[in-house]
Formats: C-alpha cells, sequence, structure tokens
C-alpha cells in the first residue's frame, strides 16, 4: 500500500522535473523507525520511539544543484516540494562558474534487505530493560564504579529511490547496537570503561551473542583498575593498537582525507580540506608497505553495505592504500569526473529524506597481515597497548592528530604488564602510518564502526565500518592527558 | 538576482494548530500525565566552494513528541506526520512503551502552568526570506573574494521554527524562532581566513563587513613561519573564547556534580576563576538566540552563573533541582561573558598591548582529554599571527593546544568589551576577545 503511493509520488515528482528541462532528478521516499533505550545509574531514564517520515527531490537544472524536502508524505504535496526543487536549481545555475555534470552509471531495479535473524522492533520492550538494568546493577557492584551507562539501539529505514534515468531501488534496511559503561571514582579522579558492540546492520541476534552480562565483571574490574593506574610516563613509545580503538583511528586519518570531496574543497568551510589532494594519487606513501586499506561497501552487515548508494550507484569494493601508495578515493556521481574516473565509487549517501547526499567514508579497513597478537606484542621493548575509544581531535587537512583510547596497558619486553591511565599520542598522519610494521592476521579482525560521523552543512551524521586487526606502529609520541 | 519568486511554504504549525494537535492527544490520553512538544522547522542552506554553489536545500520538518506516564512508568514515541491517525498512533506507542518500561525513580510530573517571558524570538525578514535571499548573500561574499581573487567557500542559512510543549496539567508554551546563518572560509592558496554569524534576524549578518574579515585573515595569512611548541602568551578572538567556554558550560551538570564525577568537584560558591568575569544568561538581549521556554517547559531566566570569578549555578535536571531544592532551575541558553574594570573596544587594541603573543582566530575540533580536570585538545584554525611589538608580523603555522580553560582563565591580562561569537561547533555567545599568559600549544601542523 505504501509502496504504491510512493511510486505515484515518484512518479509525479520526476514528471515535473522531466518538464522542467532539468537535465537530471530523483526522489527519495523514506520512513525511518529507531528505537533508543537508555539506562543511567541503575535507572531507564528513556525509551524513545521515533517515526521519522517524509521525502527529498533533487534537481541537477543546467549543472546547478536544487533539492526542497517535506514531512509532509502526501500525493498534494509532490508538485510544491518538486517545484521548489526546479526554482532552486535554476538559482544555482544562474551563479555556476562550472557546470555540476554526473558520470555515467548503469539503470538500477532492485529490492534491497537486511537479513537478520531476530527484528529487533519485536523484541519484547521489558527484556531490553531488563538487560540494561542488570548490566548497570552489576557494574556498580564494584565499589569504586559510581556511575553506570547502558543503552540499547535500533533502526529500520525502508526507502524507495528513483531517478530520472530510470533507476528504481525499494530498501528495508535494519541496524542494531548496544553498551555500557562503568565509571570509578578513586582518589578525587574518576575514569570510564566501556563495553560496546559493533552497530551492524543485523538483527537482535548481535545484542545476544554479545553476551553483556558476560563482559559485565571485566568491564566494572578493569573501570577500577584504571582509575587506581599510575599516570603514563611521557616519551617515545611503541603501540599495539586494538580494532576497536584503530576504527577510530582510520576513521579520521585516512576515512577523511580519502572523500574527494573535501580534497576538492567542497567542506573547505566546515570538516575541512585533505592532505591527499588528487595529484598525490597513485604516488604518495601514505603508509608501509604493511599498510593495506580497503574501501569495500559490499561486505555484508556492515554499514554502508547498502547495496546502492543515495546516487543510485551499486555499492563495490576498492583500493585506498595498496602496500602504502594511496591509490583511491570515495567518489559520488558528481565529483568522479573531476579526476578522470569514468564510474562514480558509489559513497554518496544521505542521512535522511531531508538531507541531500554528500560523499562520505566507505567501509575502509585495514587489511590483515601475517602476525598473531603474540608476535607484535613480543617485539615490543617498551610499549603501550591500547583498547577502545577515546579523546579524538584532528586539524583540518587531517595532519596533525591526537587520540586517546578507553583502556591502556604498558608492555614491557614482549608482555602486557599492567593498567595505565592518561594516555595520548599524537602524531602526523603519514608518519603514523608509515611508522606501522606489524599487522595481526584474520583471525583477529574486527568490524567497528559509526553512526555519528559529522560532515556537510547543514550537519549530517554519516554511517560506515571500518575493520581492522591488530596493528603495531613504532616510536610514537605518547603524553599525559 | 534574476531567480523567479518561490511560493511560500504550507504555514508553520501556529499556536491554534498547534492547541489541536496537542488537544489530539490530551483528550484521548489514558495516562496520569501526558506531555506534548512540537518541533516544526522549515530550513533553507545555500552552500558554496570553490566560488561556485555546491548545495542549495530547503527542508520542511514537523516533528510531534508525546511523552506519558503511568505512575512513574514512562514512554516516548514521536512523528513527522501531524495527520490525525498518526498523532493518535504517535499516543499509542508512548502508552506501549510506558506500560512495560520499569518504574522511573527520578520520574517527575510536567512542570505546573506558568507564564512564560515573550521574547522577540522570531524576526519576520527572517522567516520571509527564502532561497532567493540566500542566493543573493551567497553572491555577495563571493563576488568580494573574486574581486580579489581569492576563493570561497560558506554558507547562508535561514530557518523559522515553531516550537511548543503542551502537558495535561493545563502547562502550554508556543513560540516562533528564527535563525539566520553566514560563515565564510577565504582561501588565498594554502592560506585562510574565516569568519562567522548568527542572529535572529537575517539582515544582521553584515555579509560586506564579514566577508573583508575572512578576506584580511586570508591575505595576511599567505606568509606563513612555523614557531616550537610551548607556553605562549595568546590573544584569543572572540570565536576562540567561545569554543573554549563552550565545554566548561556543557560540564556543569548537576548530576555529575553531586556524583563527584565533575570536573567542577566541590567548587559551587568558589572562586574558579579570574575575579574580573562573570557569566549571565540573558534570554532578552537583541543578539543572543534566547529563547521564552524550555523543551521542559520551564521559563527562561536571567540568570548569574559566574560572578566575578566564583560558581553560583549548576545545570539541573528537575530531579536533581528537587533533590537539592532548587526552587526556580536557572538556564543558560543565551550566555554572555563579560569583564569588569577596564576593557578595551576592540581586539586591535589587545594587539597593541602586546610585545609578543599569539593571535588566534578560532579553534576546531576541540575535545576533552582529561575530564577530571577538564582539560582539552584542540587546533588553532583560518588565521593564527604572531603579534610583535603591537602589530601582527606573520602568519605562523596552526598548534594543538593542551590546555584546560579552568587553569588559563584563572588569570586574564586584558580583554575586550563581549562581542558575538559564533563557531561552526558551538551555539552564540557574546564573549570577550581575551589576553591570556602560559597557554599551552602542544603540537604543530603542517600548514
Amino acid at each position: 500500500m505504501m509502496l504504491s503511493q510512493w511510486d505515484e509520488m515518484a512518479e509525479l515528482a520526476l514528471k515535473r522535473v522531466e518538464e522542467s528541462g532539468a537535465e537530471y532528478g530523483d526522489i527519495r521516499l523514506m520512513q525511518s523507525t529507531s528505537q533508543t533505550i537508555s539506562g543511567e545509574d541503575r535507572r531507564i531514564a528513556s525509551v524513545r520511539d521515533v517515526v521519522d517520515s517524509g521525502f527529498g527531490v533533487r534537481v541537477l537544472y543546467h549543472g546547478g544543484w536544487g533539492f526542497a524536502a517535506s514531512s509532509i508524505l502526501s500525493i498534494e504535496e509532490v508538485p510544491r516540494v518538486a517545484d521548489l526543487a526546479i526554482e532552486i536549481a535554476k538559482g544555482s545555475a544562474s551563479l555556476a562558474s562550472e557546470r555540476a555534470r554526473l558520470v555515467d552509471e548503469p539503470i538500477h531495479r532492485d529490492r534491497v534487505v537486511t537479513a537478520n535473524r531476530i527484528d529487533p522492533f519485536t523484541v519484547p520492550l521489558d527484556q531490553k530493560t531488563m538487560l540494561l538494568q542488570e548490566v548497570m546493577e552489576y557494574v556498580q557492584r564494584q565499589p569504586e564504579v559510581v556511575r553506570s551507562h547502558a543503552s540499547l539501539w535500533a533502526r529500520r529505514d525502508k526507502k524507495l529511490f528513483v531517478s530520472t534515468e530510470g533507476t528504481r531501488l525499494e530498501f528495508d534496511l535494519v541496524a542494531v547496537q548496544g553498551e555500557f559503561t562503568a565509571t570509578a571514582r578513586h582518589d578525587g579522579r574518576f575514569a570510564s570503561r566501556t563495553f560496546t558492540t559493533p552497530h551492524l546492520r543485523t538483527g537482535y541476534e548481535l545484542i545476544e551473542s554479545a553476551n553483556f552480562m558476560a563482559e559485565a565483571p571485566r568491564i566494572a574490574s578493569q573501570a577500577a583498575e584504571k582509575v587506581k593506574a599510575p599516570a603514563v610516563r611521557p616519551g617515545t613509545y611503541d603501540l599495539v593498537l586494538d580494532p576497536e580503538h584503530l576504527s577510530l583511528t582510520m576513521h579520521e586519518s585516512c576515512g577523511h582525507p580519502s572523500e574527494l570531496d573535501r580534497a576538492l574543497g567542497y567542506e573547505a568551510n566546515y570538516a575541512g580540506t585533505s592532505f591527499l589532494t588528487p595529484e598525490k594519487r597513485g604516488s604518495f606513501h601514505y603508509g608501509s608497505s604493511q599498510v593495506n586499506l580497503v574501501a569495500d561497501n559490499t561486505e555484508p552487515e556492515t554499514l554502508a553495505a547498502t547495496g546502492y548508494d543515495d546516487d543510485g550507484v551499486a555499492c563495490q569494493k576498492w583500493d585506498i592504500v595498496r602496500e602504502g601508495v594511496f591509490v583511491g578515493y570515495c567518489t559520488n556521481r558528481e565529483v568522479a569526473s573531476k579526476i578522470g574516473e569514468a564510474r562514480s565509487r558509489g559513497s554518496n549517501r544521505a542521512d535522511s529524506w531531508g538531507s541531500v547526499p554528500i560523499v562520505r567514508i566507505a567501509n575502509i579497513g585495514l587489511e590483515p597481515g601475517q602476525a598473531s597478537l603474540e608476535d607484535l606484542l613480543a617485539d615490543v621493548k617498551r610499549g603501550v597497548y591500547i583498547e577502545g575509544h577515546g579523546s579524538y581531535s584532528i586539524d583540518q587537512r587531517r595532519y596533525n592528530f591526537q587520540f586517546g583510547g578507553d583502556a591502556f596497558w604498558l608492555i614491557e619486553n614482549g608482555k602486557r604488564t599492567h593498567m595505565v591511565r592518561d594516555v595520548i599520542y599524537h602524531g602526523i598522519t603519514p608518519e603514523f602510518w608509515n611508522s606501522c610494521d606489524g599487522v595481526a592476521d584474520r583471525r583477529h579482525r574486527r568490524r567497528y564502526g559509526f553512526i555519528t560521523c559529522g560532515k556537510g552543512q547543514p550537519g549530517q551524521s554519516g554511517w560506515m565500518t571500518h575493520a581492522a586487526p591488530h596493528a603495531r606502529f613504532r616510536r610514537v609520541a605518547v603524553i599525559k592527558g | 538576482m534574476t531567480i523567479a519568486h518561490v511560493k511560500t511554504w504550507p504555514r508553520m504549525t501556529g499556536r491554534d494548530e498547534f492547541r489541536f494537535l496537542a488537544d489530539l492527544v490530551l483528550k484521548r490520553s489514558s495516562a496520569d500525565q501526558t506531555v506534548v512538544n512540537l518541533y516544526d522547522q522549515h530550513t533553507g542552506t545555500t552552500r558554496f566552494a570553490s566560488s561556485r554553489i555546491i548545495q542549495n536545500v530547503d527542508t520542511r520538518r514537523g516533528t510531534l513528541t508525546v511523552t506519558v506516564a503511568f505512575g512513574s512508568h514512562r514512554g516516548s514515541a514521536s512523528t513527522t506526520d501531524f495527520s490525525a491517525g498518526s498523532v493518535h498512533d504517535a499516543l499509542a506507542r508512548a502508552e506501549r512503551i510506558a506500560r512495560v518500561s520499569p518504574e522511573d525513580p527520578e520520574h517527575l510530573p510536567p512542570p505546573d502552568p506558568q507564564v512564560f517571558p515573550t521574547l522577540q524570538t522570531s524576526r519576520p525578514e527572517t522567516a520571509a526570506a527564502g532561497p532567493p535571499r540566500r542566493l543573493e548573500y551567497a553572491n555577495e561574499a563571493i563576488g568580494q573574494c573574486r574581486i580579489e581573487n581569492l576563493e570561497a567557500a560558506g554558507i547562508v542559512s535561514s530557518s523559522v521554527a515553531s516550537v511548543g510543549v503542551a502537558a495535561s496539567n493545563g502547562l502550554f508554551a508556543q513560540e516562533e524562532r528564527t535563525e539566520a546563518r553566514f560563515s565564510l572560509t577565504v582561501q588565498a592558496e594554502d592560506a585562510t581566513g574565516w569568519s562567522a554569524a548568527a542572529h535572529r534576524s537575517i539582515d544582521h549578518l553584515k555579509i560586506q563587513d564579514r566577508t573583508l574579515t575572512a578576506i584580511n585573515k586570508a591575505k595576511r595569512s599567505r606568509d606563513v613561519q612555523e614557531l616550537a611548541p610551548g607556553r605562549y602568551r595568546v590573544i584569543l578572538e572572540p570565536a576562540a573564547v567561545a569554543g573554549l567556554w563552550s565545554w566548561m558550560l556543557w560540564t556543569l551538570d548537576a548530576k555529575s556534580y553531586q556524583k563527584g564525577t565533575s570536573p567542577f568537584a566541590d567548587q559551587l560558591g568558589r572562586q574558579i576563576l579570574d575575579e574580573r568575569l562573570t557569566l549571565q544568561n540573558v534570554p532578552g538581549h537583541p543578539d543572543l538566540l534566547g529563547t521564552g521556554f524550555t523543551h521542559e517547559g520551564l521559563p527562561s531566566e536571567d540568570a548569574l552563573w559566574i560572578e566575578k570569578g566564583v560558581l553560583k549555578q549548576l545545570v539541573y535536571d528537575r530531579f536533581t533541582a528537587k533533590q537539592q531544592r532548587i526552587k526556580r532551575i536557572p538556564t543558560l541558553e543565551a550566555p554572555c561573558l563579560s569583564a569588569s574594570g577596564s576593557t578595551a573596544f576592540k581586539t586591535q587594541e589587545l594587539i597593541k598591548q602586546c610585545e609578543r603573543a599569539i593571535l588566534v582566530t578560532n579553534f576546531w575540533y576541540i575535545r576533552t582529554v582529561n575530564p577530571t580536570d577538564l582539560t582539552l585538545t584542540g587546533m588553532t584554525r583560518d588565521g593564527t599571527f604572531l603579534v610583535e611589538d603591537g602589530q601582527i608580523t606573520s602568519a605562523v603555522r596552526n598548534f594543538r593546544f593542551h590546555e584546560s580553560p579552568l587553569r588559563v582563565f584563572k588569570h586574564v591580562d586584558a580583554c575586550t568589551e563581549p562581542a558575538e561569537a559564533v563557531t561552526s561547533e558551538t551555539g552564540k555567545m557574546l564573549v570577550p576577545a581575551v589576553i591570556l599568559r602560559d597557554f599551552h600549544f602542544s603540537s604543530v601542523t603542517r600548514f
């Protein structure tokens, strides 16, 4: 019922776009349903159920873009929104010093559905709230733990994409995530330790298999150990980084610089540009020969593997860095041609019906190497092993970065000895990745991702997964946070 | 400007329409308490880069959120569909959630009905501004940059929102809020300069002045030298001050304070900053983005937050406020930081006072490094200069800082009158430019 009405709306909108003389137009109709359950200090603080529906029409007229959107999802609203998008595009075209042009893409007609065993929206709410309350109750039994937080999140996006070129795509996408945190206090300080599942396109089975209650004792005791641990002594250390931690390092220092729109200046006023400028492609030594960073928007369950992007381009797999050399960008149909590529990489995504799609980071991951984690640690005399996410900051061209983490252990003569706290490492992106001399093998590969990657004006949240095994970096500057 | 006149959008949800929608919920609800929140926004942004329009968007999104409670079992559901069927469905979903949610020991009924301040939160010129006006302003900024052979990247945006809260106990508030924004990064080869503005009135964006400011910063940033990291005397322009202060204000949470997980632990009523500094909330200030009421239906308040360096208030949720017997919860949506004693009029006067200092236009990507003492990190951005003998002598490569505002604002060498400040990462504030000593820059980047 919903789809037949949406098809009628799409037909009406695109007819008006075609009649305007525009060279391209598309419409996205969406209904997003999300459920967020948040716990704080043993109590369930909120349960929110959000239904967000609407449609957006995008028009390219004489090389100028226009986009209009409305949450009034009715056939009567379509002409006004479509006409407004056309008028806006004409205004953009009137100031165009250079016409936007789209590279070709085959016409697709397809339906994409997230495979899942347990639909997260069918799991009884009391089962979810009970899990969160139990895990908060457990971690707060640890005497040093004074606060706890826990949450579960699920979202379903039903979407119809139709373009004037004839592409028609239906989506029914689901994503799930859960986490909990223990905060311990000692001697006037406080410190937190978090367990999180990745955000993945799967069902509630992700939460069940994560087994929060089995993880709770470790998280509670490590929070207590962390807050009492000695502060790190500033200096130069070898670092061994776990996959969850690396997901953020890769995201900030490799993912964002590989967005071609940034490299071309589209984000100069907000998210920034990129040191990976087009002339460096194919020759710049981004990392050591051990570093292979691959964009894979085809891997099942990952966030950017949606079958097609919001340009209607099929998801793909390609190299960003091969044996240390920078070789590829994340692109869309508009910017691909600016570096002479004949086809988009399919990385153009919008965060809702009300947003225009922009180039987003793909599922960029570090390819496994040959070592075991024990091998990586064994060859470290003085180092730090880091798990999870902490403080993070990077300059607007993605050179100078600084990262913390969620938990830190000193490595002495090849062994993890004890926890330390307040570890912050910093460096310059290519110098850091060129110091990578060991990557663990496929057994150690894990996937983590983000749904809050900020970019664009107005701001949008991007979704992507970053997979990696553990990796080792030599002689990195560490300071006390 | 040749763009044709664009039809206005459907009328925003006004006071009467919101009352009608709220009644659809309140009359049908079987809950002990029911609250309805409205956020109906029409917003547009014209975005440009490399001196051409790259994005031009216009979105209307109305959201109605229903929160119900049976005893202290609570649930919340929202919809963007304002048809009676969908609004009733949102109520039904909220009721279903509440019936199976555990009791919340911190649940409180909605605030009592009250009189809210009437503020000029909406300006007709902004509400009426559409794509043509935004395009006109974008073209003005691009044109000025072209004259100088420089590249422009930025945005012009305008929005109008109808915001409301209604509850089963008779609480009712609704107001229209407008907001216009302009920000511009000017690129002169590898150098950049920046300026930004936000105001209830689109007429107050001062496009020409802001564009000239960004152009001058970009041109001055061309000849750059690298200085070693270390502790420097700094002149922070208002945007840089706002960046640091925003993080201070975001961590004033009373519950964290109570649980001992706040950087302000045990500091309430004590001298925490330079005794000349006073922070107030001024919702009625014409250059701030004050509102008449909060999301929960509490009135906005003129409030003194820091008086002569002494911490006077915390950010209270209603439960913690009740526990602490706080009768009127202070709000902080329109912050104004000022300094007593002699102040300079403009940043230029501060520059003249400095024998040697780093002038910082703005900070970027500020994040917490250590929540215990509120050590922050971030980068300087879009105009960082060396000041020697009272004048700017060169641009310097951008620094990363590693510093706590709670430490560096304990002593302010000099400051200006409060000025409008807004960044891409903060809300709008009125803050002075300041001279601080021993500001820690921990590393340098490549540009």
